[in-house]
C-alpha cells in the first residue's frame, strides 16, 4: 500500500550515477546474478557458430541470429536482472531503506536500471564486434535506428521487470514469474527461427510481443533492409529504415504506456508481510 | 520558525477492514524526544510510517517541519533521519562500504569515522552486514540514519536487540543529540528509556492514544500505593480513612490486603495519618509497603489490563 501511484520523474544525475555505482557493486559481489545476467550471452553466441555460411531471409544465418540476440539480451542482462533485483531491494527491505535518505522515486529505480543498461550495452558491444570479427558481420547500415531499437527494448523490459516484481513475492519467485515473458519472447520474436514459416495470422500475432519490434529495428537498422516484412526484406534507402519501422516503435510505444501503468500499480516498495 | 516539529491530528490508517490507528494525534516540539509506547500491534509503527512519509495519511492530519511528508517527501525527507523497526541491509557490504555509500546519498554527510564511533563499530569496519550479529545491526542503522544530519530523528524500537551496555550507549547517544537540538520520535517497550529519554511520551492500545504527558503527569494521575497486610484481629470495617482515600481489600488465601492509592502530594500526609492510626491502637502493619506508581504501573492499567 506504500509508494508514489505514478513513477516520479525528477532525477539527479549525481545521485543516479551513486545509486547505479552500488548496484553494479552488488551485482559484481552476487556471483550467481551476475553469471545469469553476463554469462548466459556467451551461450548464446556459442550457437552462432554452427549457423555460419547458411543463408536464410537473404543474409547469413549467423548474422541474423546474431543481431536477434542483439536484442534478445535485454531479456537477460535488463528483464530478469532487475525482476531480481527489484524483488531483492524489495525484500531485504533496502528498497525502503533507501526511501529513508535525500534520494528520489527515479533515483532509486533509474539507478538500477543504469546499471542494467550499461551490463547490457557491454554484451550489445561485444557482439558487435564478434559479429564483424567472426561472422563476416559490418558496421551497421543505420546504427541509429538500431540504437534507438534498443533504447526502447531497454525502457519497455525495464518496465516490465518492475510489474513482474510487484507480483513476485520472493527473490526464489522471480525465476518463475519472469518466465512467461522470458519464454514467450524467445520463442515468438524472431530469433530462435525466422516467423516467417508460420502462417499469416500467427505472424501478425506475434508482432505485438514486447521483444519483437526490438528484433525489427535492430536487423532493419542493422542490414539497411525492411525485416518488418517477413520472407526476403527488400533494400530500404536513406531514412526508409525509419518508416518501415514505424509500426514497430509503435507497438515498443504502447507497450511502454501500458507497462508504466502496471508498474505503477503493481510496483511496491514495502517488504510483503506473509 | 515554528516550533512545532511534528504534529498528528485524528490520523487513522486501515489496512483493509482492520483500523490499526484510530484517531490519534499528538505533537512533538522542536528539540524534543517524544515516546510512544504500546502493546504489541497498538499501531506505533503504523503511526511513524505515516508521519515519516512512507505511506499516505489516510485520514486525518500529519505535518513535519510544517509539510506533509508523503505528498512532499522530496523536501522533507533530507531534514528527517529514519530507523525503521525492521530494516534490511545489503548484505555483501562491508560496515564501512555500507557507510560509504550511505554518505553518497544525502547532502552534507557525517564523516565515516564518526559514524563508525556512532556505532560503536570500529572494529567492524571490515565485516559484511550479513555477518553482523542483531545487536550489531541495530547499531548501524542507527548510524545510518544519522549519516545526514537530520533535524528530526525517527526511532522504531532502537535498543531492541541490544545487549544492556549498548543499549546504554544507544540512549546516551540519543540524549546527546537531543541536548543538541535534535528532535527524536521514539517507540521502545522499554520503560524505563522512556522514563529516562522522553521530555513527553504517549501510551498506545489499540490504535489510540490512551494516556500521554510528561512522564510525571502521566505516572501521576495513577497515584501512589500504600499496602499491607490486615491484622487479623482488625475488622475491614475500622480501617482508617486517608485524605480521604478508603482502603481497597483483597482478599487472597484468607489473608486480606489494604492498599490505599493515593495522589502524590498526599502521600506523605497519608502516610502519617495510617501510622499514627496504627500506633495509637498498637498495631503492627505486617508487610507495610509504599510504592511510587511507576510508568510500568500505568501502562499495565491502561494498555495492558484488557489484553
Ligand atoms: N501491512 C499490514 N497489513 C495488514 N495488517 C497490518 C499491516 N501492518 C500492520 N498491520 C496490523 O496493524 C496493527 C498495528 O501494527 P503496528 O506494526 O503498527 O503495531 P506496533 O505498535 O508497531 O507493534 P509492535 O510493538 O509489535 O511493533 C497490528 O495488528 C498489525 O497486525
Ligand atoms: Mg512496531
Amino acid at each position: 500500500m506504500i509508494g508514489t501511484r505514478a513513477f516520479p520523474v525528477h532525477l539527479d544525475r549525481v545521485l543516479l550515477t551513486r545509486v547505479a555505482r552500488l548496484e553494479a557493486r552488488l551485482l559484481w559481489r552476487n556471483r550467481t546474478a551476475l553469471f545469469v545476467a553476463a554469462g548466459m550471452p556467451l551461450l548464446f553466441v556459442g550457437m552462432l557458430v554452427p549457423m555460419h555460411g547458411k543463408r536464410i531471409q537473404g543474409v547469413d544465418a549467423a548474422l541474423l541470429q546474431g543481431t536477434g540476440h542483439l536484442a534478445l539480451f535485454l531479456l537477460f542482462a535488463v528483464f530478469m536482472n532487475l525482476a531480481t533485483v527489484f524483488t531483492t531491494r524489495r525484500e531485504d527491505g533496502t528498497l525502503k531503506r533507501m526511501r529513508g535518505t535525500a534520494l528520489g522515486d527515479a533515483e532509486i529505480l533509474g539507478g538500477s536500471v543504469l546499471t542494467a543498461t550499461v551490463l547490457y550495452m557491454a554484451q550489445v558491444a561485444v557482439l558487435a564486434v564478434v559479429l564483424v570479427a567472426a561472422f563476416g558481420g559490418r558496421a551497421p547500415a543505420d546504427p541509429v535506428l538500431t540504437l534507438a531499437g534498443i533504447a526502447g527494448g531497454v525502457v519497455v523490459f525495464a518496465l516490465l521487470a518492475s510489474v513482474v516484481s510487484g507480483i513476485t513475492p520472493t527473490t526464489e519467485l522471480t525465476q518463475l514469474t519472469v518466465l512467461p515473458v522470458m519464454f514467450a519472447c524467445m520463442a515468438g520474436a524472431g530469433v530462435m527461427f525466422p516467423l516467417g514459416v508460420l502462417p499469416e495470422v500467427v505472424q501478425q500475432s506475434l508482432r505485438a510481443l514486447p521483444l519483437t519490434p526490438v528484433v525489427e529495428i535492430v536487423r532493419t537498422g542493422y542490414f539497411g533492409r525492411d525485416f518488418t516484412a517477413h520472407g526476403v526484406p527488400p533494400a530500404v534507402g536513406v531514412g526508409g529504415g525509419w518508416v518501415a519501422c514505424l509500426p514497430s516503435f509503435a507497438i515498443l510505444a504502447a507497450w511502454a504506456a501500458v507497462a508504466r501503468r502496471l508498474a505503477a500499480r503493481a510496483f511496491r516498495w514495502d517488504p510483503r508481510r506473509s | 520558525m515554528e516550533n512545532t516539529a511534528i504534529r498528528v491530528r485524528e490520523l487513522r490508517q486501515r489496512y483493509g477492514e482492520f483500523e490499526a490507528v484510530a484517531g490519534v494525534s499528538f505533537e512533538v516540539a522542536r528539540g524534543e524526544l517524544f515516546a510512544l509506547l504500546g502493546t504489541n500491534g497498538a499501531g506505533k509503527t503504523t503511526t511513524l510510517e505515516a508521519v515519516e512519509g512512507h505511506r499516505a495519511a489516510q485520514s486525518g492530519e500529519v505535518r513535519v517541519l510544517g509539510r506533509d511528508p508523503y505528498r512532499e517527501r522530496r523536501a522533507v525527507r533530507p531534514r528527517l533521519g529514519i530507523m525503521l523497526q525492521e530494516g534490511g541491509f545489503f548484505a555483501d557490504l562491508t560496515t564501512a562500504e555500507t557507510i560509504d555509500h550511505w554518505r553518497g546519498f544525502v547532502e552534507d554527510p557525517r564523516p565515516r569515522d564518526e559514524l563508525l564511533d556512532l556505532a560503536g563499530l570500529r572494529e567492524q569496519a571490515g565485516v559484511r552486514a550479513r555477518q553482523l550479529s542483531g545487536g550489531q545491526k541495530r547499531r548501524l542503522d542507527l548510524a545510518l540514519a544519522l549519516t545526514g544530519r537530520p533535524e528530526v530523528l525517527f526511532l522504531d524500537e532502537p535498543t531492541t536487540g541490544m545487549d544492556p551496555e549498548a543499549r546504554h550507549a544507544t540512549r546516551r547517544t540519543v540524549a546527546e543529540l537531543v541536548r543538541d537540538g535534535l528532535t527524536v520520535l521514539l517507540t521502545t517497550h522499554y520503560l524505563e528509556e522512556a522514563e529516562q529519554l522522553a521530555d513527553r511520551l504517549a501510551i498506545m492500545h489499540r490504535g489510540r492514544v490512551v494516556a500521554s504527558g510528561t512522564v510525571a503527569e502521566v505516572v501521576g494521575g495513577h497515584g501512589d500505593r500504600v499496602r499491607f497486610r490486615v491484622p487479623p484481629d482488625v475488622p475491614v470495617a475500622d480501617l482508617p480513612v486517608l485524605r480521604g482515600v478508603a482502603a481497597g481489600i483483597e482478599v487472597d488465601a484468607g489473608h486480606a490486603t489494604a492498599t490505599y492509592t493515593l495522589p502524590p502530594d498526599d502521600l506523605q500526609p497519608g502516610v502519617y495519618g495510617l501510622l499514627r492510626w496504627a500506633d495509637e491502637r498498637s498495631l503492627a502493619l505486617p508487610g507495610l509497603r509504599v510504592d511510587n506508581a511507576s510508568l510500568e504501573d500505568v501502562f499495565l492499567s491502561t494498555a495492558g489490563a484488557e489484553s
